[in-house]
């Protein structure tokens, strides 16, 4: 076969001969083995834009992008469901956003569906727990007409009851099916074990927190929530600054100044446990769901770059530390990874993936010993630091690649309170990291005398094989992330 | 099915352009409506390579990345009964490393330097792409020219196992360990005869793929691998002078493989209809009713699109109307037009909400599909169906892989890479007879009706009584696995 393919490749050079002498003299000698040196880096070219304050206290970012016909509008609160959540009314953020396509006095529910189908649109609705947004990507012919519906929904939704009661169905099925999903109930229960009830990331909607809200709930969310003096507006596209405010400022015109930035205080987190393995019982489950961590930083962190570099040796990348021994050289899972969710409060710190059921064991012991490599048993070497930087720092293009994703952008860093000139000081900040700081931050945040591993999987199947590992003791949790009684928690045989 | 697989990365991808497929022969629809937009377009040149390969090229300098996005015309239609599963396991197998490039350098010079990588895996068609910064495009050529050219200078039979066990893994992951994640392969085993190449799943059979010999496998690459039967596309910033050269340096000399012969695949129709019953594990029974149609080159499939656009989605749509908002009986529903190359199915989901049967469910969605097929669509739901197509095609074209899909699908289904226009132009030229007559002509026919119900509840199928047991799966995976190399 070798000669063949030498052959033909001989045949094709002298049919180029016609074409090009140079391709042949390239093709005879082209040493294969030789790995292309990449050209002169590209310059960065972040897109700018300008902020004003309108009189209502809302900030107008407008970024204009020349080109594609295209518009990207968003206005994100700061503050969520985290801030705005009244006690056991979890999932009343979310109840809202869904209400708002419910009607107002001019249109009704289906009439302002018409209205955005017929403009080729859809308006989101995405309420998070730290922020939340109104959405939309439109044809710039179609920007006011979608505006003007967005801002009827957000400030007039008249919420007709039984629009409420039909939500409210819908999302305690969801709820149910949620049950069936073993990476769902396996973060729920990571969340529950990490924070505690007391503490908001411990906590989701729930069936009786989801059958609690009422229509008043709803109608004082709005009102308290959806104010100018939180709101950050970012337009994005084939647009010009002034016309943008115009038309805000139009579309608005009601909306009178009100509301501040919340703060962000959270309760205290729970007593840090010693090292536990939670399992939850997924009878018959063919892999099992692994989620590993503790309590992280927030995104202010000074820790932040060198965290960011770290995760990407660790668990950011296929080619990181544990995809590449866990699913690439050991072949026990489809895929695993790590991350620090940051957040305005202490975000996990997570590591993980789903395990074929006869080697969560094993795997269990790959993800320890790469968790003690990265604290220092196994140390950096200068080849990862530098090809974790690189990837870093040369992405950051495509974080500006379309009209939602410069708006995202931008937007994150006045949601995240960072400077303006965040992602031209970037590559300055993740250069400066050293593999000192890496060795810090490692031992600092991965804590492994206080990590909760949480695996939701086959209990008759892996319960044994875990203990077996002696990596922590086993506690054995139900789907809710509450602790069986105690008869259950020895079954005869284990 | 068009069941795209993102089987390669951690997070998964999506693909902002939404791909219809077609046979390269059949005869265009006659335009009726004007010309698209301006916007509606793509600058692109494509040109042959003499050992067959075909290039597109398409420059953008808004960002300073490129997308290099590789076609191979093979897919799990092109395997043959007890060898399935090769299309995908190659997929993976094409980044563990070739000839001249050392296992892991593929994703260093990629995901390491600030990019991507994937693959993907249909019925019909595999697709390799890398995402870069520009400098890196003429490592990224290489990089494909490499595997296209030598990859077997390096697969032994460690290499392919330690990928048979993650493509094990996969399958555990994404059908097995997933409520309704076995649904799929339980329609297209219904509809087609297991003579007919989309009678299974792209994933394919664990037993054949634990069969498989080195040589099988080799063959099957030496086949369909080969530039003769591959397109290439680059489509970002970079220089089309420059690009060109790298071109030719890289891919000029692999050899040109054997002629591609392609499946015939005849369409099908179910005389008589079907009612099968899944247990799963799963909380809540679903309802599937599916029925036989026609692939992305009959003109008929545009009008499908339509016709499940009308049918569920936004709150008015007819099903989610009915079901969902005016008698509350359903959570959710969902019609689609699922096209591939040479066939299509049209599938209506429903998830009842508590108290409301199966059988209740499928009465009123015949309920609805009969007033529709008698009355057809009014103009208003004509026009509503395709306002929005103008915008989802300019959002497309913000992305560059996302405009490689495009002018690659064009080239490798259509034989023309500006395909994307009369593909727009078809769909806004679709009209309500044109709906009307569709929704008659396949949903009058005999169909697959499938209740997935938990397990134990054989009882809560539509219309239990009738309908046959699944349980003997083409895919049921052998009994234990190796633990890698």
């Amino acid at each position: 076969m070798e000669r063949h393919r030498e052959f033909v490749a001989l045949l094709a050079a002298v049919i180029l001969t016609v074409g090009s002498l140079s391709s042949v003299a390239q093709a005879q000698k082209l040493d294969r083995t030789k790995v292309p040196e990449p050209g002169k880096t590209p310059e960065l070219h972040v897109p700018a834009w300008t902020k004003t304050q309108l009189a209502n206290g809302a900030t107008l970012i407008v970024s204009e992008r020349p080109g594609l016909p295209l518009v990207s509008f968003s206005m994100t609160f700061i503050g969520g469901a985290n801030q705005f959540e009244p006690v056991g009314r979890r999932g009343l953020a979310a109840m809202t956003g869904s209400m708002l396509s419910e009607g107002t006095p001019s249109k009704s529910g289906d009439q302002l569906s018409d209205a955005l189908q017929l403009l080729g649109t859809t308006v989101n609705v995405s309420m998070g727990a730290e922020d939340g947004t109104l959405s939309f990507v439109s044809t710039t012919r179609n920007f006011e007409g979608t505006l003007a519906i967005l801002s009827d929904m957000m400030l007039n939704s008249t919420f007709p009851p039984e629009a409420l009661e039909r939500l409210r169905g819908r999302t305690l099925i969801s709820l149910t099916q949620q049950k069936d999903q073993p990476t769902v109930v396996g973060g729920q229960v990571f969340a529950k074990v990490l924070y505690g009830t007391a503490h908001p990331y411990g906590q989701r909607p729930n069936e009786a927190s989801v059958k609690a809200i009422t229509r008043d709930d709803v109608v004082a969310f709005q009102k308290a929530y959806f104010q100018p003096g939180r709101a950050i507006i970012t337009v994005v596209g084939d647009v010009k600054a002034p016309q943008v405010k115009a038309a805000v400022e139009k579309a608005f015109a009601a909306w009178t100044k009100a509301g501040e930035k919340p703060s962000f205080d959270y309760p205290k987190l729970p007593e840090k446990q010693p090292a536990t393995i939670y399992l939850v019982d997924k009878p018959g489950a063919a892999q099992s769901v692994v989620n590993i961590g503790l309590p992280g930083p927030p995104r202010n962190t000074p820790d932040y770059f060198a965290l960011q570099v770290l995760n990407t040796i660790l668990g950011g990348q296929f080619q990181s530390r544990l995809n590449a021994n866990i699913r690439e050289q050991k072949g026990y899972s489809y895929g695993v990874g790590s991350s620090f969710a940051y957040g305005k409060g202490p975000g996990p710190f997570r590591a993980g993936g789903s395990i074929f059921l006869d080697k969560t064991d094993a795997a269990l012991i790959e993800f320890m010993k790469e968790l003690k490599g990265i604290v220092g048993e196994k140390p950096i070497t200068d080849e990862e630091l530098q090809t974790a930087k690189d990837s870093l720092i040369q992405g950051l293009p495509q974080r500006f690649s379309s009209v939602s994703a410069i708006g995202n952008s931008i937007t994150s860093l006045q949601v995240l309170g960072l400077l303006d000139n965040y992602y031209q000081n970037y590559a300055k900040a993740v250069s400066a990291v050293t593999k000192e700081d890496l060795t810090r931050v490692a031992n600092l945040y991965i804590d492994l005398n206080h990590l909760a591993i949480v695996i939701v999987g086959d209990r008759a199947k892996i319960e044994a094989p875990l203990k077996a590992t002696n990596i922590a003791p086993i506690t054995i949790l139900d789907s809710e992330g509450n602790p069986v009684s105690n008869a259950a928690q020895s079954r005869p045989g284990n | 099915m068009n069941s795209i697989r993102f089987s390669r990365c951690i997070s998964m991808l999506a693909l902002v352009v939404c791909l219809t497929m077609a046979q390269p022969l059949s005869a265009q629809r006659k335009s009726k409506a004007a010309a698209p937009p301006d916007a509606i377009k793509i600058p692109f040149e494509t040109y042959k390579l003499p050992n067959g390969l075909t290039v597109i090229l398409s420059a953008d300098h808004s960002v300073p990345t490129v997308a290099v996005d590789v076609w191979y015309h093979v897919g799990s239609k092109n395997e043959v009964p007890g060898r399935t599963g090769f299309a995908h396991l190659f997929e993976h197998v094409m980044f563990t490393g070739s000839g001249h490039v050392p296992y892991g350098v593929h994703d260093k010079l990629t995901e390491g330097v600030g990019g991507s990588n994937n693959g993907s895996t249909t019925n019909d068609r595999t697709n390799y792409f890398e995402i870069v910064p520009s400098n890196y495009l003429e490592s990224a050529l290489w990089l494909e020219s490499d595997r296209m050219g030598f990859l077997l200078d390096t697969l032994d039979i460690a290499k392919l196992n330690a990928q048979r066990d993650v493509v094990k893994n996969e399958r555990r992951q994404s059908y097995d360990n997933q409520p309704y994640g076995r649904v799929n392969e339980i329609l297209a085993a219904a509809i087609y005869p297991k003579s007919n190449p989309y009678s299974w799943p792209v994933i394919g059979s664990m037993t054949d793929l634990s069969a498989a010999s080195e040589n099988d496998v080799k063959d099957f690459f030496r086949l369909y691998y080969a530039p003769n039967n591959a397109t290439l596309a680059v489509v970002g910033d970079f220089d089309p002078v420059q690009a060109k050269q790298w071109i030719a340096k890289y891919f000029n000399d692999l050899p040109q493989g054997k002629k591609v012969e392609r499946p015939n695949v005849p369409l099908v129709t179910l005389e008589a209809g079907k009612r099968l019953v899944y247990e799963d594990k799963v909380q809540l029974p679903r309802l599937y009713l599916a029925w036989p149609t026609v692939g992305g080159g009959n003109e008929d499939d545009h009008v499908l699109d339509i016709l499940a656009d009308i049918l569920s989605g936004p709150r008015t749509a007819r099903l989610t109307k009915a079901l969902v908002y005016d008698s509350q009986a359903a959570a959710n529903v969902g019609a689609f037009q699922a096209t591939s190359e040479n066939a299509g199915q049209f599938l209506i989901i429903v998830t009842p909400r508590q108290g409301h049967s199966l059988t209740e469910l499928e009465a009123k969605v015949d309920e609805v599909l009969q007033k529709f097929i008698s009355e057809g669509p009014t103009a208003e739901e004509m026009q509503k169906a395709t306002s929005g197509a103008e915008l989802s095609f300019l959002r497309g074209l913000e992305s560059n892989l996302g405009k490689a899909e495009q002018l690659l699908n064009g080239s490798v289904f259509h034989g023309d890479p500006a395909y994307f226009r009369t593909d727009y132009q078809n769909r806004l030229s679709v009209t309500a007879a044109d709906v009307k007559r569709v929704a008659n002509t396949y949903l009058s026919k005999g169909r697959v009706v499938l209740s997935v119900v938990p397990q134990g509840k054989k009882d809560q199928a539509s219309k239990a009584s009738e309908s046959e047991t699944v349980t003997q799966l083409l895919t049921t995976q052998s009994s234990g696995v190796k633990g890698g190399k």
